[in-house]
């Protein structure tokens, strides 16, 4: 490094940075925490918001006490719970068998890389088109012109059908769609980060587990995965830190409605929730639900790493 | 002669042996191309679904079961696409924000990033350890007061409000910062001799050799333009500035129920493309990015 | 252009946060290069050189002292304005510059009056890539250039621009020891043949007596001796430069002297009628040996290592501060590697003692 006496030179390439940051990332936070505590009160005076307040927990007590709260917060953690394991097992296989063949390996691997590079709620909507029954569900005796190419697969293998997404449908069936989107939508990421990974395990290990002839499952468990831990460990917390946050599949099946038809908001999650506060103008409440949204993340994403560093072998 | 009996039968039990393990091998190598193929069709089957369908007239869509490849391509259902979501005026507005918050966000990083890479200040080591503890919050954080800033700034409905307050990505900063610290500082040290300044420095040698970076910056950029939804749906989300997501879920409100799927397909469809197509093109560095960054956009 | 050094000093903060301990990486450096010399700066690895280099270079401050380029006071002076050229140890190159570009680059930063138009800034450079003759090589890349090849552009790129000091940080070290021969030869010419003042360091004390016209060997930031090599291996000032310079090391014994003469061990190796009686370091060049059947050192072999013209006498010897002694003689003498003793001669200009607990050299006279 030159030694310089200009200092200021160097605050100079930094300004533009420092002062974007200061007012859209460190103003919010002292504000948005500030805010979370401030009752009844809106950010928005000029177009009309309260702006009378008093000093609580109030905005917190609301938001738990909160019927849709306690909606989105269960969603969120299902959808999280489901879809994390889930999609990290099989991008976990689906990786090891992209390491184990020569041919096609190229092409599989753009294939699977590809919903990476998709809008997700216009991809949604290609979902919700395949799930969805065209006719009058939901009635006492439905007449249907179209089941859907989901349905129309299972009633081919001698299924019934089943109402997904319409008006009607089953809080389950709605969940079965939105974790088969999500992840769909998961997998290029956690393929691409465990196979980097994998190409970097030495190949020794494997000629020597060749050499004691181990099973495949035996190497599988006991040499492919221990090695690969750091990179489980990262889609994993990466994976409930998406999770959490997870707003715009929803939107891009079920609309802005979240929910089917006949029960609209009923699949909102933690997101769509702050940004309902938000829009109905009471940043106080979004602000609570945000501050309580970051505990959550912070708490497991802690306690994701005490697992790993327990469980991560280096 | 005891000796060599027993030669012979260790190689005719090897040949054996070599021979089961190859028909083992090949079967397990099948099971993994099976499985390999079954998910690549499960993976591709919602863009394939997509294509025809939005080359299908209503009709056949329609009709059950369903017709695996259009009797009848219908072209038309991309125009009326096109018009039913204004397509143009959302392509338009969505390049206009993307190119100017990407130009503006890349000279931010490069030389936010060269501060902390090459320049010596006080309080460096704490000011980038703070930077990136904010990347630990969660961004739903900051848009509430955000939101509350630019309405009390009247940049509600502009393009201002678009591109401004995602200037600074602190994740940008860190991949760029990490790749000009691996150029060696003998090369600072050498323009230096040879009677370079910092800024040109900077521009005739660092920007060079991190170019792999800035263009996997570049299109993770862009792509955000692109994907973004939640943002311009707040605060402007008015004709003239809505963006192309936002555009396609206002045109096409309704997903369940008796929808005119060819055409929303048409349009999801005409959304994708230009995504593929910088995919295809430039995957090298889409997919070095993403594997170090995790994040979307 | 003569350099001048003037009580130069470089103070580094402690590395550890903990203690306040200064590092004095340079101190009170004195010294007056001369115009058109090839100059080596020697010492192990932390002795200062590559500090004063950098701080010659203006890469680093001085903490005090002044650093004067012929008449003028450059010691504020930045790098960019010093007009130096300087070759990195791992060149530097740029790597995604053609061999053409790089060495042009220097110029194209040039200003004012000095500012050149296209075609002179290309013939400098052919100019320059011809003196390292590598002027076949310009349109390549670094990377496809071996080791010896890049040392070259490096140098051709730190003289294009015609600097008034050419400064090189351990030139040869990354180089095999074939391409270090033929480089370093090659350095002497384009020194010479340009007559350029020049600065080099090195922690091979073989590469820097070879080719300097004067070696500078520094220890803890304390120069220790400068000089012509020879002279200052002939007549080294304490312990440390004579052990530094000479393969194979000088041996150094415990001794001695005790009534006007000098001991070692038990053996009475000299008479030095000037020094007073005190414990000494002996240190004995091992071409000052000389086999002589009542040569008053007696050591025991142990092994004779053929060199081809010379051979070298491993032996041992109960004062030696080393394992063990070695000698080089005329491969003419026979040596019985079973006999109980060698008995050798020692050359009195080959042999010098050294205070004891400052390490500094006691000069006597022979009678």
């Amino acid at each position: 490094m030159v030694e310089s006496k200009q200092q200021w030179k160097a605050w100079l390439y930094l300004a533009p940075a420092i002062v974007l940051l200061l007012v859209f990332t460190v103003w919010p936070i002292i504000n948005t925490v500030a805010m979370a505590f401030m009752e009844d009160y809106s950010g928005l005076a000029k177009i009309g918001g309260e702006t009378a307040f008093g000093f609580g927990v109030g905005n917190f007590v609301k938001v738990a006490e909160n019927a849709e709260f306690q909606q989105a917060l269960t969603n969120t953690i299902l959808l999280c719970l489901i879809t994390v394991p889930v999609s990290t097992i099989l991008a976990l296989l689906i990786a090891v068998a992209l390491n184990a063949i020569k041919p096609l390996q190229k092409v599989l691997q753009t294939i699977f890389f590809l919903p990476y590079v998709t809008n997700s709620i216009a991809i949604g909507m290609v979902f919700a088109a395949m799930f969805n029954v065209i006719g009058s569900v939901g009635t006492r005796r439905p007449l249907i012109s179209s089941y859907g190419i989901v349905n129309d697969i299972i009633r081919f293998f001698g299924g019934n059908w089943v109402n997904w997404i319409n008006s009607g449908s089953d809080y389950w069936a709605n969940m079965f769609v939105l974790i088969v989107y999500i992840v769909w939508n998961a997998l290029p990421f956690k393929i691409l980060i465990l196979l980097g990974g994998l190409t970097s395990i030495n190949k020794q290990y494997y000629e020597a587990a060749k050499v004691d002839s181990t099973p495949r499952w035996r190497v599988l468990t006991k040499i492919t995965v221990p090695l690969l831990s750091p990179m489980l460990a990262y889609v994993v917390i990466t994976g409930f830190i998406g999770g959490f946050k997870e707003y715009t599949s929803i939107v891009g099946i079920f609309g802005e409605s979240m929910g089917p038809v006949h029960d609209a908001h009923r699949l909102n999650t933690m997101v769509g929730l702050i940004y309902d506060s938000l829009a109905s103008n009471n940043q106080g409440r979004a602000s609570a639900a945000a501050l309580i949204l970051f505990g959550i993340i912070l708490v497991v994403t802690l306690i994701n790493l005490w697992v790993s560093k327990k469980r991560v072998h280096y | 002669m005891s000796q060599n009996t027993m030669q012979v039968m260790h190689a005719r039990d090897m040949q054996k042996t070599s021979g089961k393990q190859k028909v083992t091998k090949f079967l397990s190598q099948a099971g993994v191309y099976l499985f390999l193929l079954i998910m690549a069709a499960i993976v591709l089957f919602p863009f394939y679904w997509m294509i025809i369908s939005s080359l299908k007239s209503l009709a056949e869509y329609r009709l059950s079961p369903p017709t695996f490849w259009p009797a009848q391509v219908l072209i038309s259902n991309y125009a009326d696409a096109f018009t039913t979501a204004s397509l143009g005026v959302l392509f338009k507005n969505t390049m206009i924000v993307g190119i100017v918050s990407t130009l503006l966000s890349l000279v931010i990083t490069i030389f936010t990033a060269f501060a902390f890479a090459r320049l010596e200040f006080k309080g460096k080591e704490l000011l980038f350890a703070a930077l990136l503890a904010t990347m630990m919050i969660p961004g739903e954080l900051f848009t509430i007061t955000n939101f509350a800033t630019v309405t009390n700034l009247g940049w509600r409905n502009t393009y201002t409000v678009l591109i401004v307050p995602f200037l600074v990505s602190v994740f940008y900063i860190y991949l760029l910062r990490q790749n000009f610290l691996q150029i060696p500082n003998e090369l600072y040290l050498a323009a230096k001799v040879d009677g370079t300044s910092d800024l040109k420095y900077l521009w005739k040698v660092m920007v060079p050799l991190a170019l792999p970076t800035l263009i996997s910056i570049t299109i993770l950029k862009m792509m955000g333009a692109w994907n973004s939804y939640i943002w311009p749906r707040l605060v402007a989300n008015d004709e003239a500035h809505r963006l192309i997501t936002n555009g396609l879920r206002n045109a096409f409100t309704d997903t369940t129920g008796d929808v005119n799927y060819p055409v929303q397909m048409a349009a999801v469809a005409l959304v994708s493309a230009p995504l593929f197509l910088v995919f295809v093109f430039l995957r090298k560095y889409i997919m070095s990015g993403v594997s170090r960054s995790g994040i979307k956009g | 252009m003569k350099i001048v050094l003037q009580n130069l000093t470089k103070i580094f903060p402690s590395r550890n946060k903990k203690s306040n301990e200064e590092v004095v990486a340079v101190n009170n450096f004195n010294f007056e290069i001369p115009d058109g010399k090839l100059i080596g700066l020697l010492g192990p690895s932390g002795c200062g050189k590559s500090t004063t280099l950098y701080m010659i270079s203006g890469l680093q401050k001085p903490s005090s002292g002044k650093i004067f380029f012929g008449d003028d006071d450059v010691t504020e002076l930045s790098t960019e304005n010093r007009g130096i050229g300087l070759v990195f140890q791992n060149y530097a190159l740029y790597p995604h510059l053609t061999v053409k570009q790089n060495i042009m680059f220097p110029l194209q930063n040039l200003k004012g009056k000095d500012k050149l138009d296209k075609d002179a800034m290309l013939k400098r450079t052919e100019e320059a890539a011809r003196l390292v003759q590598i002027d076949q090589l310009l349109d390549r890349k670094p990377s496809e250039l071996s080791g010896g090849q890049q040392q070259r552009v490096a140098i051709a790129r730190a003289l294009v621009k015609m600097p008034r000091v050419l400064l090189l940080d351990e030139p040869l070290s990354n180089l095999d020891a074939r391409l270090r021969l033929q480089t370093r030869e090659e350095i002497r010419r384009i020194q010479k043949e340009t007559g350029i003042t020049t600065v080099f360091v090195t922690h091979d004390q073989e590469e820097a007596m070879s080719i300097s016209d004067m070696i500078v060997v520094m220890k803890t930031g304390i120069v220790q001796q400068i000089g012509k090599p020879q002279d200052v291996y002939d007549d080294p000032a304490n312990l440390f430069v004579a052990k530094f310079l000479g393969t194979p090391p000088i041996n150094v014994f415990n001794g001695h002297v005790k009534g006007g003469t000098l001991y070692i061990g038990s053996d009475a190796v000299m008479d030095i009628q000037t020094v007073p009686d005190q414990e000494v370091m002996v240190g004995i060049r091992p071409e000052g040996f000389v086999l002589s059947e009542n040569g008053p050192l007696k050591c025991k072999p142990v092994n004779v290592e053929v060199m081809g013209r010379d051979v070298s006498i491993v032996s041992t010897h109960e004062a030696s501060a080393n394992p063990f002694v070695r000698s080089i003689i005329n491969a003419d003498n026979k040596v019985d590697v079973s006999s109980d003793f060698v008995r050798y001669d020692i050359k009195p200009h080959k042999i010098f003692i050294f205070n004891k607990e400052t390490e500094e050299r006691i000069y006597f006279e022979v009678k």
